[in-house]
């Protein structure tokens, strides 16, 4: 471990490259510019390729060839350039090709506003490109947690040969803290059986298309659902704080999940018992955080910064619908801890109704 | 004296493009130029997504099925991450001079030594003879300009080699392949390409100017003999840059 005082945006460009990742083509976007900005730097220091892309849309299709060719590769936007990309994305899916691809959230529809939001969850985690894909969605909630959730992206992006995404926030992309980098270590592009290498006349090629052209279409769809299974089952994380006598559980991710940690000790300060589940995969959803639930829970509060509470959904069917789920959703504002307590005290008292989600 | 034709090695199954359609002529010769240029081991084919794409298959290459429009940028980044593999793109006029003009302009302005292998045919054939915007002469009718292309809603056709010889390129050319003669031209035109490629020249792109008898609506003949005499003068047969193999100034 290497510690070193950085940006959330610096950390995951520099996780990137201590995982082998040696390859980056981007375009300029706020507010993630600094991981283009760093990879241009850093990714020839150390023997990578960088490439500024004409679009986002170039830049999605030039990380889908490099990585198609065995090269550990990434591409990093935000809002209205992460559209761009569902395109490539997409492709990059049906081709089964590893690649990390970053989303730094920012707020706002179409244009929004280059300032911080966490209003891209539906788009990251329920789709986002055309077909029956997933993305295995990571979010940091520290500049740490960008470095070494992104070194780790790519060994889970490899071992099930799909793309796994970033999701941070426009707050922790621009946060400096202090972080343990993890070691470096390279990746071998032609280690691989079924990259493009440019092999010679008798061997056997390989073709990057779409899979069911070779598999037939029950195989593949087997193979699709039976991969998708296989990470729903071995590869969702969450982390608990003070749900064991909780009588209300907030649910936050990213930027808000650091509020309500201070909310949870706030509150608990007074005598309200609230506690925290805060997933760290988004896609597969930590499901199984929600099988073991405290005799005294008597709600959920999901925090977010979005208008209409996306995650919500996802916390109603992780809890089967069990208890009544709020939201607290700030949308462009960072959640402020007293405020979170409020809510909760007026959700517990019953002076506040349960929303029904959208 | 007996003389037995064979086909290239590297044509390892049967394709689906229509009878007298330009694709197969144009797979095949890649196919010799790479085999008779001894970079058939090296070689990666990137084919977009429309007609090109049995090739894919038709081809005994590593190869990739870039998205439509998108197969410069695709073959930039495979080109970068193995710069000693020889990788050519086969793509129509529609992927690259419409959707992906972007991406084959960027292509030539960073002067990467791909080579791209444009088959024009000024329609879109796969998806059943709509218009193709670049290319498409005027007045021409196909499914979505039923009563004649007009400049009032879609402009002129371009030659789009005009505009990419402007950079700083390594080679550009048009062929046809209405008799021997220019299917033997053409073919030096992909070998011209190939091999500059293969000696670390820079960026070449070489037109193809290929028949579409279904969706023209005509006899393979009759579509050989409309490039002829009617697209050749929209889209001249001639190399409009040629570095040479000049370093990159």
């Amino acid at each position: 471990m290497y510690k070193q005082l950085m940006k959330g945006n610096e950390a995951i460009a520099e996780g990137a490259i201590r995982a082998g990742c040696r390859f980056y083509a981007g375009y300029p976007i706020t507010p993630q510019s600094e991981i283009l900005e760093y990879m241009s730097k850093h990714m020839p220091e150390n023997g990578g390729i960088f490439m500024q892309g004409e679009s986002e849309v170039a830049s999605v299709s030039m990380l889908w060839g490099a990585a198609a060719a065995g090269v550990r590769g990434m591409t990093s936007s935000s809002g209205p350039g992460f559209s761009l990309k569902q395109e490539g994305i997409a492709y990059i899916a049906s081709y089964e090709v590893p690649a990390v691809i970053v989303s730094v959230m920012r707020y706002g529809i179409g244009g929004g506003d280059i300032t911080q939001g966490q209003d891209s969850y539906l788009q990251a985690v329920k789709g986002g490109g055309n077909g029956d894909y997933r993305l295995i969605v990571f979010s940091p909630n520290s500049v740490n947690e960008c470095a070494n959730l992104t070194y780790e992206a790519f060994d889970i992006a490899e071992k099930y040969k799909n793309p796994a995404l970033i999701l941070g926030d426009g707050a922790i992309g621009q946060m400096v803290e202090m972080c343990d980098l993890p070691q470096h270590k390279e990746h071998d592009i032609n280690k691989y059986s079924w990259s493009i290498k440019g092999r010679p006349a008798g061997e056997k090629k390989y073709k990057a298309t779409n899979l069911n052209w070779y598999y037939g279409d029950r195989e593949w769809e087997k193979m699709v659902r039976d991969k998708y299974r296989a990470i729903m089952d071995n590869e969702q994380r969450w982390e608990n704080y003070c749900i064991e006598d909780a009588e209300m559980i907030l649910v936050a991710y990213g930027i808000s999940s650091r509020v309500c940690i201070d909310a949870v000790n706030m509150a608990r300060g007074k005598g309200v018992k609230l506690g925290l589940i805060r997933p760290i995969t988004l896609w597969p959803y930590p499901r199984n955080a929600f099988y073991d639930l405290p005799a005294t829970l008597k709600g959920f509060m999901v925090v977010e910064m979005s208008i209409t509470a996306q995650m919500k959904e996802d916390v109603i069917l992780a809890s089967k619908a069990k208890y009544p789920v709020f939201d607290y959703c700030t949308a462009i504002d960072i959640p402020i801890a007293e405020n979170i307590v409020s809510a909760c005290e007026d959700a517990l008292e019953g002076r506040l109704a349960e929303r029904e989600e959208l | 004296m007996k003389t037995i034709l064979e086909k290239p090695k590297s044509i390892v199954q049967s394709c689906g493009w229509c009878g007298g359609c330009g694709h197969g002529v144009i797979q095949r010769l890649i196919a010799e130029s790479n085999e008779e240029l001894g970079l058939t081991d090296k070689t990666i084919n990137v084919v977009d997504i429309a007609c090109c794409f049995w090739s894919l298959d038709g081809l005994d290459y590593d190869g990739i099925a870039g998205p439509h429009g998108r197969c410069a940028a695709v073959a930039t980044a495979i080109k970068k991450v193995r710069p000693d593999k020889n990788i050519y793109v086969h793509a129509g006029d529609g992927a690259s001079y419409g959707i992906g003009l972007s991406e084959t302009m960027f292509a030539a302005l960073r002067d990467i030594p791909i080579t791209m292998i444009v088959v024009n045919n000024g329609i879109f054939g796969m998806t059943g003879g709509q218009m193709s915007i670049a290319t498409t002469l005027m007045g021409e009718k196909t499914t979505s300009s039923q009563n004649g292309r007009v400049q009032e809603l879609n402009g002129e056709p371009q030659d789009f080699l005009n505009i990419l010889s402007q950079m700083d390129i390594e080679f550009a050319a048009r062929g046809a392949l209405y008799d021997v003669k220019e299917i033997k031209r053409t073919k030096d035109l992909i070998k011209t390409g190939l091999t500059r490629q293969s000696e670390k020249k820079g960026f070449s792109i070489i037109e193809v100017l290929s028949p579409c008898p279904t969706n023209w609506g005509m006899s393979p003949v009759d579509a050989q003999t409309r490039i002829k005499e009617i697209y050749t003068k929209q889209y001249p047969l001639k190399v409009y840059t040629d570095r040479g193999g000049r370093e990159h100034e």
